[in-house]
């Protein structure tokens, strides 16, 4: 393992650095909010907090095209029409700069959704393979936090590439993948093995700090027993507004919308979209004949909860949630709709 | 004839079928000369210009937008124009605040005969336009990511002490779930730390005991009203067979600050609420704060709060073991800062005694108005432009509106009509935003849920706030959700209309 | 398949259309790549995803068995956007085709037992593929019927087929409509009647018989309760589900069933598996 050292100063120099061979993204203040966002030589330092919404979309984009499409009319025979299809299938190299370890644990989340099945996802994994995460360990836990509830804690290292963490006067920069440990290894940072112990020791101290851990290994089986309480449902989910900021903040939510926008014989042909979709719409399952199986909004959080908590330890090998306790989806509700209370209560009552 | 001159630009013509189209017509077969830059759409009546129709255009690339309808009065339809004048003269108001040159948009009246005055006003238009030239474009705007912090002053004192009444308003609440003809009453009660409520569905007399009341009840309860009454509605066909009488259903009860009683208000105006299926519990309102302003106060994003109290204008908050005390002044929410209606006017129970204002205390503009007036019309674009980017699309803004009643049917989820698509470039997330703001304008109560509910903080509020400024410009000081009598000004029109001049491009 | 991109379409080309009825077309359609065409290989059951570009893409089961491959064939009922938009298509036009998808009929399980299949609606559509198939190797199974029901005589698909499969020696063919009409001549092969009632009068035997049935929500429900009342165990009951998909490759993830996605781990279901889900259907 490469264990290196950077000064406080010497960080946007090497971040500069970086930007040369990748797209670097990082997080910084907008409004109220801190967004990932590409970062490049003349910014300032990366703010060193969680980001409001998770940095999912470097691997996996709000919106992007699958295939582009476009008819062109044989202009001797203007009834034969060919179709041209074209899948964009590229990745940049890229690195995603100050995530957090529940960010980083996403991706592996996402990894089983995406790469994990019968088929996998050409698109996500070339981003994938040509992404390197260097994730800033948590140093302040929210109230909302609770990556220790769903085998996580604010350093845990899955999904990263590089750990790295504030100790005085710089940070502590960690080798966990091969990927990363090269980075390291051709960095010229100094070092930084001595100071490896005080890294360790603060983070000690911020998993203190995460909301008092209960235990979830009953999560999956109560779900089950409790799918058919409606009432507790209908319940548990009345302030719920049905939007979908719980789903695009979260770093593990993978759903997404395909649609054609664009006119196949226009001049500049149209595209197939893949867009972020949740499922707390109600559009989301309704069929063409009307039909829909999630029809109400306690279904459709039932579907969310169990999804994340039950129906993912089915299809993950290591039985893992689909979750990893970053609380976006509690401190970002406009009604502070609580996810944990649901759990908690399905597994108690 | 400046398209001889120079360069074609695009512009849009709206033209009604009945008048404008054929005094267009009647200037072709005159041979009249005419610029040709206008691109022409038949519409049967200047009336079927939905607002949306200019804006999308205007976003999407047309230098200028014309509309020609009947002249007032003489309308085939009798009164599609009158409707139309008042709509199209709030999107030419509109307009500034996103960075459009109102001049970019004009609306006219030319009948079927005056084939000279359609030359007139097509050749004024288009000379209007090439002085103007190319319409800047959002892809070329320089963004702005920041946003004002500046507070403007409050228009009352404001007290977080709490309410000495909440007993009594439990108990009638109690009284009334005991007497079993509610569904359930919607309030607010503590949620996951001291200075997060949540919403509170109280279906059984025990539940009210969690009611709260105070700064922290910050959301709308106004906002399912529709939905609640349709699960009551549903609640009480259970059972019911195909034939049998329907059943009358349970009342839904709310609990109203002054604002939300004001979304309750509009519905009512609007008819899209029946008075008899709500029970109103209203109670002074003395005010409600920021979260995100009590975290900045704190200095910690992160700050466990334990306790809160409250006492006069200023609030205690325990956090981290660690007390802080702030004033109402400094975290208050924007809306409370400039609340004149702290108190519901349309209620079946009140508790205590009403919280009134000043009737002539004035309150300042808001912030975020004052801040995008400051700016020029290339800046706003460029605000817009910046503030959008980070928009994630998750309607969270929609949703927590008390007036989008739409939901399951929202037009920007509709592939036909197609407005939005699913790409998320700025002006596409933008535009939902227009949707959002032209569907509320003449109805937004001034809630701010909207802006509240947004995870990324995107003052979305401020364009229905311009569309709020305009009608009550146009509508002397109209006040959407004060009145349930009075008809919403885009509901409705006056043949003679105090405030819009009738022939606009005679300023030209 | 494309092999690297699963949400990538081949390109297709609609070689025949029928009006099977006033709302359910049947599109026979190529692959314009002829290496692909010829090695273009399914199993009975699969699905593939047709696209109309700029309108969208749609699952439909290939209802061609295995054994005919000249072309695929697809039955398209009009209900929604790509639905309606695909009614419009003429022969000649192109559209995609990701295919096939899902998984199949176990019928190598199902060698040398009874068959009995029973198609509501436009659910004929996947029972045509397994029961052609299974005609086309009929020394390996025993006996095979077939109970075909529809609202009215002018709702009954494939017109053409069901002479053939009347006249068949190795099928026995019944047809049942709802309600009495003109010309409609009730006789042995020709019932008047719902379908759990022409089945429970038709009365086949559960011991060493197969039940395979496709239809409408209601019709599965009563008919499950109907196979039942006869000693059908839930292992030798087998259904397709339907439910909304986009990507068709379990990646988008709104066809889910609790932990299942229909794309992937469906559409046929035996009834013993459907029973180990949630109840959401």
């Amino acid at each position: 393992m490469t264990i290196c050292f950077l000064a406080t100063e010497g960080l946007v120099p090497w971040l500069a650095k970086l930007a040369q061979n990748y797209r670097v993204f990082a997080p910084r203040r907008e409004g109220k909010a801190i967004i990932f966002r590409p970062w490049k030589e003349g910014d300032k330092a990366p703010v060193p907090l969680k980001a409001t919404v998770a940095p999912k979309g470097v691997m996996f984009p709000a919106c992007e095209t699958l295939v582009s499409y476009k008819t062109t009319k044989d202009p001797q025979q203007l009834d034969k029409v060919s179709l041209t299809l074209k899948a964009p299938v590229k990745a940049e190299p890229t690195v995603l700069f100050g995530c957090r370890s529940c960010d980083a644990r996403g991706f592996v989340a996402l990894d089983k959704a995406y790469l994990g099945g019968k088929f996998k996802d050409p698109y996500y994994e070339a981003r994938r393979n040509a992404t390197l995460i260097i994730t800033h360990t948590c140093d302040n836990p929210t109230p909302t936090c609770f990556c220790t509830w769903v085998n996580g804690g604010p350093a845990s290292p899955e999904g990263s590439d590089v750990l790295m963490t504030a100790v005085q006067g710089g940070y502590v920069l960690e080798g966990i993948s091969q990927k990363g440990n090269d980075l390291l290894a051709g960095s010229g940072l100094p070092d930084g093995s001595d100071k490896l112990n005080e890294a360790r020791a603060l983070r000690t101290e911020a998993a203190k700090r995460v909301t008092p851990r209960k235990d979830l290994s009953k999560a999956a089986e109560r779900l089950k027993a409790r799918f058919t309480d409606m009432d507790f449902w209908i319940a548990q989910t009345a302030k719920c507004l049905s939007c979908g900021a719980c789903t695009f903040m979260c770093p593990t939510c993978q759903c997404f919308n395909i649609t054609d926008e664009g006119d196949p014989a226009s001049e500049q042909g149209g595209q197939r979209l893949r867009s972020w979709d949740y499922c707390m719409s109600p559009m989301f399952t309704r069929e063409a004949s009307g039909h829909n199986p999630r029809m109400v909004k306690a279904a459709r959080m039932r579907n969310r909860v169990s999804h994340k908590y039950w129906y993912s330890t089915e299809y993950s090998p290591d039985g893992r949630f689909s979750c990893t306790g970053c609380g976006r989806c509690i401190a970002q509700c406009p009604v502070s709709l609580d996810i944990r209370e649901i759990v908690v209560k399905a597994i108690e009552e | 004839m400046s398209v001889l001159t120079g360069k074609e630009l695009r512009i849009v013509g709206f033209l009604c079928n009945w008048c404008s189209y054929g005094g267009a017509d009647t200037a072709g077969v005159a041979r009249a000369t005419q610029p040709t830059d206008l691109r022409i759409i038949r519409v049967p009546c200047s009336g079927r210009v939905n607002p949306l129709f200019p804006l999308k255009a205007l976003l999407s690339g047309a230098d200028g937008v014309l509309v020609s309808g009947c002249h007032p009065r003489d309308c085939h339809y009798s009164a599609g124009n009158f409707y139309a004048r008042r709509r199209l003269e709030l999107l030419k108001e509109f307009l500034p605040i996103i960075g459009i040159n109102p001049d970019r948009f004009e609306y006219t009246w030319v009948s079927a005969s005056e084939g000279q005055r359609w030359q007139q006003v097509v050749t004024a238009f288009t000379d209007r336009i090439h002085k103007l030239g190319p319409a800047p474009r959002f892809k070329d705007a320089e963004p702005i990511y920041d946003l004002p912090g500046a507070l403007t002053s409050l228009v009352r004192p404001l007290d977080c002490g709490g309410n000495p009444a909440l007993d009594e308003l439990k108990q009638q609440i109690r009284d009334a779930l005991a007497d079993g003809h509610l569904h359930c009453v919607v309030g607010w009660q503590q949620g996951y730390d001291p200075i997060h409520a949540t919403p509170l569905h109280m279906r059984k007399p025990e539940d009210v005991d969690r009611l709260i009341w105070g700064p922290f009840n910050i959301h709308s309860t106004a906002n399912m009203i529709t939905q609640l009454i349709k699960e009551a509605q549903d609640a009480a066909m259970v059972g019911v067979k195909r034939g049998d009488p329907i059943p009358p259903a349970k009342k839904v009860g709310v609990v109203v600050k002054g604002c939300d009683s004001k979304g309750l208000v509009e519905l009512l105006q609007e008819k899209l609420i029946d008075r008899n299926a709500v029970e109103i519990f209203a109670m002074g309102c003395n005010g409600t704060v920021s979260t995100d302003r009590i975290l900045a106060k704190i200095g910690n994003t992160a700050a466990r709060v334990s306790a809160v109290s409250g006492k006069g204008d200023t609030l205690t908050v325990t956090a981290d073991g660690t007390e802080y005390t702030m004033s109402m002044n400094d975290i208050a929410q924007d809306k409370c800062r400039a609340c004149k209606m702290p108190s519901a006017k349309v209620y079946d129970h009140f508790a205590g005694e009403p919280v009134t204002v000043a009737e002539d205390a004035v309150p300042e503009p808001a912030a975020i108005m004052a801040y995008l007036d400051s700016l020029t019309l290339d800046q706003r674009m460029g605000f817009w432009k910046g503030q959008m980017e980070r928009c994630i699309r998750c309607h969270a803004c929609r949703n927590a509106c008390p007036m989008c009643v739409c939901r399951e049917v929202c037009v920007a989820d509709s592939r036909e009509p197609h407005w939005v698509t699913q790409d998320d470039t700025v002006t596409n997330k933008f535009f939902f935003q227009l949707i959002h703001a032209l569907h509320l304008a003449g109805r937004c109560t001034g809630c701010g849920e909207c802006n509240r509910a947004c995870p990324v903080g995107i003052p979305v509020g401020a364009l229905k706030m311009q569309t709020g400024r305009i009608v009550q410009r146009l509508f002397d000081g109209y006040q959407p959700g004060t009145d349930a009598d009075a008809i919403p000004p885009f509901l409705g029109y006056e043949v003679e209309e105090k405030n819009i001049p009738e022939h606009h491009i005679e300023r030209a | 398949m494309n092999e690297l991109n699963p949400l990538l379409p081949e390109v297709a080309t609609v070689v025949e259309i029928v009006q099977e009825t006033h709302n359910i077309k049947t599109f026979r359609v190529k692959l314009d790549d002829e290496e692909r065409m010829k090695a273009f290989h399914f199993e009975p059951g699969q699905v593939g995803q047709l696209s109309l570009f700029g309108v969208g893409e749609s699952t439909f089961v290939i209802n061609s068995p295995p054994t005919r491959m000249d072309y695929l064939q697809f039955s398209v009922m009009k209900a929604g956007e790509v639905t309606s938009a695909l009614h419009k298509l003429n022969v000649g036009d192109k559209i995609g085709v990701r295919a096939p998808l899902g998984n199949f009929f176990p019928y190598a399980k199902w060698k040398g037992k009874d068959i009995f299949f029973i198609g509501g609606g436009i659910g004929m559509a996947p029972i045509r593929t397994i029961m052609l198939y299974l005609l086309d190797n009929k020394k390996d199974y025993g006996t095979i019927s077939l109970l075909y029901g529809a609202k009215t005589p002018e709702d009954l698909s494939y017109k053409d087929d069901i002479k053939e499969w009347l006249a068949d020696p190795n099928l026995n063919a019944v047809l049942t409509i709802d309600n009495p009409a003109e010309g409609w001549t009730v006789d042995d092969t020709h019932k008047v009647g719902l379908i759990p009632n022409v089945l429970k009068e038709l009365a086949p035997r559960p011991d060493n018989c197969i039940a395979v049935l496709c239809g409408p929500p209601i019709m599965i429900k009563f008919t499950l309760m109907a196979l039942k009342d006869m000693n059908f165990p839930d292992e030798q009951i087998f259904t397709t589900l339907e439910k909304r998909m986009k990507c068709g490759v379990g990646l988008c993830g709104r066809c889910n069933i609790g932990g299942k996605l229909v794309c992937v781990d469906g559409p046929v279901f035996s009834y013993d598996q459907l029973r180990e889900l949630p109840p959401e259907l």
